[in-house]
């Protein structure tokens, strides 16, 4: 490690940046950590987010993480917004300058809306989870945008709270990102529960007669006590203006999470080369893998290894458990290593793993992958 | 130091496991086996990797 390493900053306190905290001190750096967190809560898990903190009954809890160990020097409730490459420095929205000699680069993304109304709810972050919950308490009727699995995810959840739930979504729920066969089951578990799904190519968050609502590409109208949109994401890109550093909103690095040598970029807002072409994979296995080994490649440059990764990824919703690993969406039929349709099984693809409602530990999954 | 599981709270995904194999596994059924519990200095970065990557938080080191 040179010698002349003394200041690290880290922009961002979600998942990439705590890991890329710990894991620079694991791997031996004393100097002034830093993070700047533009909640003002301590990092916690995302992906809880919209699964069990939606349907515990009273406990707060499913998205808390142990408290970080890294004594990282922690700027809550501040934002970046601002990177001066030549004097090293990065400006804070309290008029703070940060110098560095070491950025870590992961401030993540936020929710893509279709709309600047206040009562388009979107989930992304803890306050928006908590937000959600409460409105939920009433049990409103519930329009939801977006039949990615964080659309479905917040269905479920809201059909569990005891609302009407009607889907809005371009195509069938769920096809473009699990494919066909995984799909149809979680649809069907979704419509016996009770969920409406309506399919239009587009449709937009309008206010009418004082309430807020969804208009569908044909111009029909559906109104909702609560609507909540999920249509994907946007990097948190802007405060890197003028640098040079982002392409196309997104902050392409090498095969070591770098972007310059004193500067790596993980998480949500990174693409990085994968064997299927350059990619943002914006999940918790990818973002604590993009994280370690840019930590370390920001510390031993070039001696560090390269990121060789294979994406985990796990969905609850309407009480359907599904992990998979490998590339989605899965092409074709699957074969059944285990189990058979309808119940708990056991799938794999040429690309892919998955478990539905079945218990399998991920490095199982993975061999049942290789096999 | 001491590795602590929160047996309700885990969920299988065995994130922990790949993070620390020397540590713990997950058995046959996908529960978590901690190996040895009592850990030392020498893994306690292999244990805090195990603890952080969980999605649940499910382990913590007391």
């Amino acid at each position: 490690m040179s010698a002349q390493l003394q200041r690290i900053v880290i922009a961002g306190n979600g998942i990439a940046g705590l890991t890329a905290a710990h894991t620079l001190r694991d791997a031996g750096f004393e100097g002034e950590l830093t993070i700047v967190g533009d909640e003002r809560h301590p990092a916690y898990s995302r992906p809880a987010l919209s699964k069990a903190l939606l349907l515990d009954d009273a406990d707060l809890s499913s998205h808390h993480l142990p408290a970080p160990t890294h004594g990282a020097i922690e700027l809550l409730g501040v934002r970046a917004t601002g990177l001066d490459l030549e004097r090293a420095r990065i400006r804070l929205d309290d008029g703070e300058e940060l110098p560095y000699d070491r950025l870590v680069v992961a401030t993540g993304s936020r929710a893509r809306r279709l709309s600047d109304l206040p009562d388009e709810h979107t989930l992304r972050g803890l306050d928006d989870a908590l937000a959600l919950r409460d409105r939920l308490a009433s049990r409103p009727s519930v329009v939801v945008v977006g039949g990615g699995p964080l659309g479905m995810e917040i269905a479920s959840g809201c059909l569990a709270a005891g609302c009407r739930v009607t889907m809005v979504a371009q195509g069938r729920p769920l096809v473009l990102q699990l494919g066909d066969r995984l799909a149809d089951v979680l649809t069907e578990a979704a419509l016996e529960r009770g969920l409406t799904v309506v399919e239009t190519p587009g449709a937009t968050v309008e206010r009418a007669d004082g309430a807020t609502c969804v208009v569908l590409h044909d111009g029909s109208v559906l109104e909702a006590e609560l609507v909540v949109s999920a249509v994907g994401d946007v990097p948190n890109t802007e405060w890197l203006a003028g640098t040079g550093l982002t392409g196309a909103g997104v902050v392409p690095v090498d095969g070591r999470g770098l972007v310059r040598p004193e500067i790596a970029a993980v998480g949500d807002l990174a693409s990085f080369p994968t064997p299927y072409g350059r990619r943002r994979v914006p999940l918790w296995s990818s973002a604590v893998a993009q994280s370690k080994v840019a930590a370390a490649a920001l510390l031993r440059g070039a001696e560090a290894p390269t990121l060789s990764f294979q994406s985990y990824f796990w969905t609850e919703q309407f009480g359907i458990s599904l992990k998979a690993i490998g590339v989605l969406p899965p092409s074709g039929e699957p074969e059944y290593v285990d189990g058979e349709p309808g119940g708990a099984a056991l799938l794999r693809w040429p690309e892919a793993a998955v478990a539905l409602n079945y218990r399998i530990p991920i490095p199982r999954l993975r061999k049942v992958l290789a096999a | 130091m001491k590795i602590v599981l929160d047996r309700p709270r885990c969920e299988g995904h065995g994130l922990c496991g790949e993070a620390a194999p020397s540590l713990m596994h997950l058995d046959d059924e996908g529960e978590l086996v901690l190996d040895r519990e009592e850990v030392t200095e020498a893994d306690a970065a292999e244990a805090g990797a195990a603890v952080r990557v969980c999605p649940v938080a499910a382990l913590r080191i007391a």
